[in-house]
């Protein structure tokens, strides 16, 4: 299964301390060698300040060497690095920190700045202080420090580049140290920032930025409880498919994944999550002849081929590349239930006549769970009226009546109302009130 | 080229015209002179058609007569006939004569006419490279002393005016006429110089000496050919040291050229360049003998380029071609020039030099030549294009049915040897602009060929000394080698080159059935936008491009993508006018001779056509496959009508007309009987008449291809019986379907389900029975029409929603500013149902919705900008 293993082709969008995360569960799954993994993480780590961590590294692997002395100066730097750092940001932290000063900061920060610079000396260059200590602690795996630091050096700062940067290092530091919630915010600012953006010669750099967005978001999704939703949201978004689809293919998986998991959308969900299986499978096909794996193979046998048992197989696979994978490991059991589910679904709209032995097989489960299974199926879904099961022939027989013509009518012109007096609104809106025109949509030629 | 030589002739003459003031100082001795030629002609108009005892008075007679014709009805009238040059002599002295009387009357306007006339005359001179004659300098001499006094006495009389209130003054015109004159003459002036101050100096050794030049060309004048070596200006005849004997070829008469001559010999030659007398064939003799007598490098690099634009001069007309001979020892030359420079890095050839005395000798070790390099005027690339140009021409000019025209294509070896040579030379001299011109032409001559001719190109390129950096050898593949050489295209400055660079790109990317690949680079290069504005030949490969993408797809057995790609050319009905491939027949209007003449130049070497009739079979067989299937799923008449593609849907309608179908013969014959046997559920017939299609075999992998078609027939096939059939069985067993259709099982309930759950056909499978159960239902005529009326209006709301987003423009859609937040996500779904309804237009359809999601990429960051 190693190579439907994306750890590598994830990397290089990470920071490397969210690498580290990712390399230790590699280590934990047996896809390649131990060894291989620890001299990966031993790499990462020399590029640190955290010698201590990179000595331990170094040591396990050649048990037998002398650790380098490199270390220790390293060490040595770093803390003194570290104290003139916080030295420093102490400086402007014990300014802001002052109930006064709190008090009269408002929101303009041009405003801000002047009232700091004329009430307590401080200038822009000890602010960032801030910026350079928070990044310092990052550096050395103090994440929860850095983001304060950061998270205060935002607050006062004008500068733009180091703005966008200290929210980068927000936002991996909130990763790291686990506070979901306050990256979820931070990812939302940052992807507003990102969309917003109007750098010089844009176009390559906001598809770099959304590309890394795409990545790093996905250490949030997959571990914020409404990650899911979002995710699709997200992803479905037409410029970051287009992100997923010209610059990082393998994406997609993640995003087939949390379509399957998030096969039954919470009430209230937007159009676009509840189609996001459809759009998925047709992006799945689209992209095939860049980048497949069981996941997206599984959708594609089921929905475009048709095909239960390649489906089934598939599946089967994917159990494995599912369980592997860093963000998706804990979601193993919840997908396979739900592509069952998508299974007998589709099983049962093109069926009239289902032997449920054989569809226990096509869902990988026993003859008697199988049963269960589907007993369950019918009872909670709305298949219920129409589907019975024969217990004597073992087989589902399913009755679905036509849709009557009136019904389909009536859906085909539901939404035209709505739709008419909008357009209406935005007509009488557009001409500013000079054309008073109310509700009456122009009329346009039909074909 | 000419450019280049015509920049040193301008320069020459300006040079020289510094002293200007010196010869306004010299023309006050100009009176002394003048009573001569006056007196003369004055006398000969008295004695108009009197006595004629000297040459001059009695032409004077004939040209009073008949003025200032045309000097083609001369020789009618004429007692004696006058050589071409007298005649022009007597004319131009019958001119000084009216301009001598107007200068009595002060009449300033008619001697301005007068001048102008003269001055074109002496232009014609110019043109059959005869010598100034002495009249004429004679004349500007004497002008510009009128024209001096005349306003020396028109300032007096100013003065005089305004003591005197009363003024001889010259009136308006008059005035106007004589500084406009005066312009003129300073003018002409500027251009004879030398030849004034000659004639001040000593005017009756000037006469003389003309006249010796006279005597000596008077008879090879007749003789078109000796024209050419004839000095042009008689000043130049006297410089010393020359000790070629400036022979006539025609004479037989030996030539004697030696190294020290070979740069006047070559300035001769140059300045005969282009004038109409010249032989050319002699010239490119001449200057092949200097080439061989050639001792240095600068003379040698000089020879070459001079040689090589005569031989390009050879053939003036656009029309023809220029002969094989001339065309293979051109391509020679280039290579020489560029061996030599390559050689001797210290002299190098650019467009823009500084002037230099074309006489002398240069040699980098001057210490006038700028840190030890001599540049030479000229232009390797021009050599280039112009070489690559002519074999394009004379391919397009040659049957290319014939053996000559395969023997025509056996020295496109050699030509691209030149181009890699030019373009190794560019690389080490680091010259980015002509390099990227020769990088272009290169690429133009392998984007199109199979792996094999390009191996055998660049192996014929491997065996000479001088190689450009990127090889076949070198990058491994011809796909490597193309990626290199577009790279360095994307990368340079020029946005034509860019494009036609991009194109072949996905062209190369096509032929080797990289479908994929090639595709999304033409959507995200989003030219199908901008190709509008390109100029004709990049238009043509733009749809070369696209029609070869098509052909890509059909066979890698993307049916529907083929099948959208095709569509577009195929509508148009001017397939071969498209791809530049042969001449539209217009019905309603004629070309003019022009149109007709840009046309033919455009057209492809026939080498490099994509066969029609083979496009035209790929194109049918898949609107086949799309088409008929959906035919048999329509069962309303309203909807047959909708077609998604009109050429196949027009020819097949007429297939059904025809009340009797013989054996099939052409393509199109074999493809609608085909359809024919689909519709009828007869997979296998189908299956043979398309196999049996002979055009076939002109594709690569036809044996792959065949095979293909056979398996989407059978699925087609499949789905069209279930269309047809399904409203007379209730049920149908899977087994059976699976026999007829000769497709596993497992396929033919893929495709069923397939079709159940797309809701194309209402039935459900009974697994048990292993069969297809049939729902049909029968609507009544008033639920059909409620129906159709659902979707119109449907379609009527999506209509109005567009037409509303396009006047309000933005990408954002008026939902955005309509109700905020909420309004935002519509915006959103009407992108969504744009793109999604983009999309399953196939993929035509698919290039939209890729280009929009490009676009949206940028245009989110433009709407933002703009507020």
């Amino acid at each position: 299964m190693a190579e439907f293993d994306l750890t590598k082709r994830i990397m290089p969008y990470l920071d490397r301390h969210l690498s580290f995360p990712l390399l230790v569960h590699l280590s934990e799954t047996n896809l390649f060698s131990v060894r291989d993994v620890q001299i990966a993480q031993y790499e990462l780590a020399k590029g640190t300040n955290m010698p201590d961590y990179a000595a331990n590294l170094f040591s396990q692997i050649y048990p037998d060497q002398e650790v380098p002395q490199e270390f220790e100066e390293k060490r040595q730097n770093t803390l003194l690095t570290h104290q003139r750092l916080q030295d420093e940001a102490q400086a402007v932290l014990d300014v802001i920190e002052n109930p006064e000063v709190a008090q009269a900061l408002r929101q303009d920060k041009e405003q801000n700045l002047q009232y700091l610079k004329d009430n307590y000396n401080l200038t822009l260059d000890q602010i960032a202080a801030l910026y350079h200590f928070g990044q310092f602690q990052y550096s050395y795996g103090n994440y929860s420090g850095a983001a304060d630091y950061l998270y205060h050096f935002r607050v006062l700062s004008t500068d733009n580049d180091l703005n966008t940067s200290a929210q980068w290092g927000k936002l991996a530091s909130d990763i790291l140290s686990g506070k979901w919630d306050a990256a979820l915010q931070e990812l939302d600012t940052l992807r507003e920032s990102i969309d917003s953006r109007s750098l010089p010669g844009p176009a390559l750099n906001q598809l770099h930025s959304r590309t890394w967005l795409l990545h790093w978001s996905l250490f949030v999704y997959f571990n914020h409880e409404q990650g899911r939703t979002l995710l699709l949201e997200t992803f479905l978004s037409p410029v970051y498919l287009n992100t997923i689809q010209t610059s990082c293919p393998w994406i997609l998986r993640y995003l087939a994944a949390a379509a399957v998991l998030g096969r039954a959308p919470p009430a209230g969900a937007s159009p676009r999550v509840r189609n996001a299986l459809r759009e998925v499978i047709k992006v799945v096909q689209m992209e095939e002849y860049q980048y497949q794996d069981p996941i997206t193979a599984f959708l594609k046998e089921l929905y475009v081929e048709f095909d239960f048992e390649a489906a089934q197989r598939e599946l089967g696979r994917a159990e494995h590349v599912l369980s592997d994978d860093f963000f998706l490991g804990e979601f193993c059991a919840d997908f396979l239930d739900n592509a069952r589910y998508l299974i007998s679904e589709a099983y049962c709209r093109t069926h009239q006549k289902i032997d449920i032995r054989d569809l226990s097989e096509r869902l990988n489960l026993s003859p008697d769970e199988g049963e269960k299974w589907i007993v369950n199926l019918i009872r909670e879904s709305r298949m219920g009226a129409d589907a019975k099961i024969d217990l004597d022939k073992n087989v589902i027989e399913i009755f679905r009546p036509a849709v009557p013509v009136y019904q389909t009518v009536i859906d085909k012109t539901r939404g035209l109302h709505l739709r008419t007096s909008g357009l209406g609104t935005a007509i009488s809106r557009m001409g500013a009130g000079a054309v008073p025109q109310g509700g009456d949509a122009p009329a346009v030629a039909v074909r | 080229m000419s450019r280049f030589f015509r920049q040193a002739d301008d320069s020459d003459s300006s040079e020289s015209s510094d002293g200007e003031e010196e010869l306004m100082s010299s023309g006050d001795e100009a009176p002394i002179a003048r009573p001569a030629p006056a007196a003369k002609t004055g006398m000969a108009q008295f004695l108009a058609g009197g006595s004629s005892d000297s040459d001059s008075s009695d032409s004077d007679s004939d040209s009073d007569s008949d003025g200032q014709d045309s000097d083609d009805d001369e020789p009618q009238q004429a007692v004696r006939i006058m050589s071409a040059q007298e005649k022009r002599l007597v004319e131009m002295e019958a001119t000084g004569k009216v301009m001598e009387n107007a200068l009595k009357i002060n009449d300033w306007v008619a001697i301005s006419n007068e001048f102008d006339k003269l001055v074109r005359m002496i232009q014609r001179q110019h043109n059959v490279s005869e010598p100034i004659p002495p009249f004429y300098v004679k004349t500007l001499i004497s002008l510009e002393n009128s024209v001096n006094n005349a306003l020396a006495k028109e300032k007096e009389a100013k003065q005089e005016k305004d003591a005197k209130k009363n003024a001889k003054a010259l009136n308006a015109t008059n005035a106007k006429a004589l500084t406009a004159m005066k312009q003129k003459l300073k003018k002409s002036v500027k251009e004879y110089e030398t030849d004034m101050n000659e004639y001040n100096a000593d005017p009756e050794a000037f006469e003389s000496k003309y006249a010796a030049l006279i005597a000596q060309s008077a008879p090879t004048a007749p003789t078109a050919g000796g024209a050419g070596q004839r000095p042009t200006a008689p000043g130049r005849d006297d410089e010393p040291g020359a000790d070629f004997t400036n022979v006539v070829g025609k004479g037989g008469k030996a030539m004697h050229f030696s190294s020290e001559g070979i740069l006047k010999n070559l300035q001769a030659v140059q300045e005969a360049r282009g004038k109409k007398n010249t032989d050319r064939a002699e010239q490119i003799r001449i200057l092949e003998k200097l080439l061989e007598v050639a001792a240095t490098a600068y003379q040698r690099i000089r020879v070459l380029l001079a040689l090589v634009s005569s031989r390009f001069d050879y053939n003036s007309s656009v029309a023809t071609h220029m002969p094989t001979e001339l065309w293979l020892a051109a391509q020679r030359e280039v290579d020489q020039l560029v061996a030599i420079i390559v050689a001797n890095p210290a002299y190098s050839i650019q467009e823009m030099t500084e002037d230099y005395d074309e006489l002398k000798e240069r040699s980098p070790e001057d210490p006038e030549e700028k840190g030890g390099i001599v540049r030479i005027r000229g232009s390797i690339i021009s050599f280039v294009d112009r070489l690559d140009d002519e074999f394009t021409k004379s391919l397009q000019n040659i049957d290319p049915h014939g053996t000559e025209y395969i023997d025509r294509l056996k020295d496109e070896k050699v030509l691209y040897c030149t181009i890699c040579r030019a373009q190794a030379f560019y690389e080490s001299t680091n010259q980015d602009e002509p390099l990227s011109r020769v990088i272009m032409r290169r690429l133009e001559h392998i984007y199109s060929k199979p792996d094999a001719v390009v191996q055998a190109l660049e192996a014929a390129m491997e065996v000479s000394e001088i190689k450009p950096n990127m090889r076949l050898a070198s990058l491994g593949t011809s796909s490597g080698l193309i990626h290199a050489l577009c790279v360095y295209l994307y990368k340079s400055g020029n946005s034509l080159l860019r494009t036609r660079a991009m194109l072949s790109h996905i062209y190369h990317h096509a032929l080797h059935n990289d479908f994929h690949t090639a595709r999304d680079m033409l959507l995200m290069s989003h030219l199908q936008e901008s190709i509008h504005s390109a100029d004709v030949a990049t238009q043509i490969l733009y749809n070369r491009t696209v029609v070869q993408l098509g052909l890509c797809a059909f066979r890698c057995g993307l049916i529907k993508e083929a099948q959208a790609t095709l569509l577009d050319i195929f509508t148009t009905q001017r397939v071969k006018e498209l791809l530049a491939q042969g001449v539209h027949q217009q019905r309603f209007q004629v070309l003019t001779p022009e149109q007709e003449k840009a046309e033919k130049q455009r057209q492809l070497p026939f080498h490099m056509h994509i066969n029609t009739e083979l496009l035209e079979a790929a194109f049918l067989v898949s609107s086949m496959l799309v088409e008929i299937p959906l035919l048999a799923s329509i069962d309303s008449d309203e909807l047959k009508r909708k077609s998604i593609s009109k050429p196949f849907r027009r020819l097949l309608d007429f297939a059904d007309r025809q009340v009797f179908t013989g054996p099939p013969e052409s393509t199109r014959d074999h493809i609608m009987q085909a359809s024919k046997a689909l519709q009828d559920g007869e997979w296998e017939q189908c299956r043979d008449l398309i196999q049996s299609i002979k055009i076939w075999s002109l594709m690569p992998e036809a044996a792959g291809v065949k095979e293909m078609l056979a398996k989407r027939i059978q699925e087609q096939g499949l789905r069209t019986y279930l269309f047809t059939y399904a409203p007379h069985y209730s049920t149908l067993s899977l087994s059976l379907l699976s026999r007829t259709f000769s497709l596993p099982l497992r396929t033919v309930t893929s495709i069923v389900s397939k079709m159940i759950w797309n809701e194309e056909l209402s039935a459900s499978l009974d697994q048990s029975g292993g069969v297809v159960v049939f729902h049909r239902i029968e609507l009544s005529r008033a639920q059909q029409l409620a129906q159709t009326i659902a979707d119109k209006i449907g379609a009527m709301v999506e209509q109005n929603e567009k037409a509303l987003d396009v006047k309000m423009g933005g990408t954002g859609g008026w939902g955005d500013r309509a109700d905020g937040n909420k309004g935002e996500k519509r915006g959103e779904q009407t992108q969504e149902r744009r793109g999604r309804g983009d999309r399953t237009r196939g993929m035509r359809g698919g290039a939209r919705g890729r280009g929009a999601r490009f676009a949206q990429g940028l245009g989110n960051e433009m709407s933002s900008r703009l507020g």
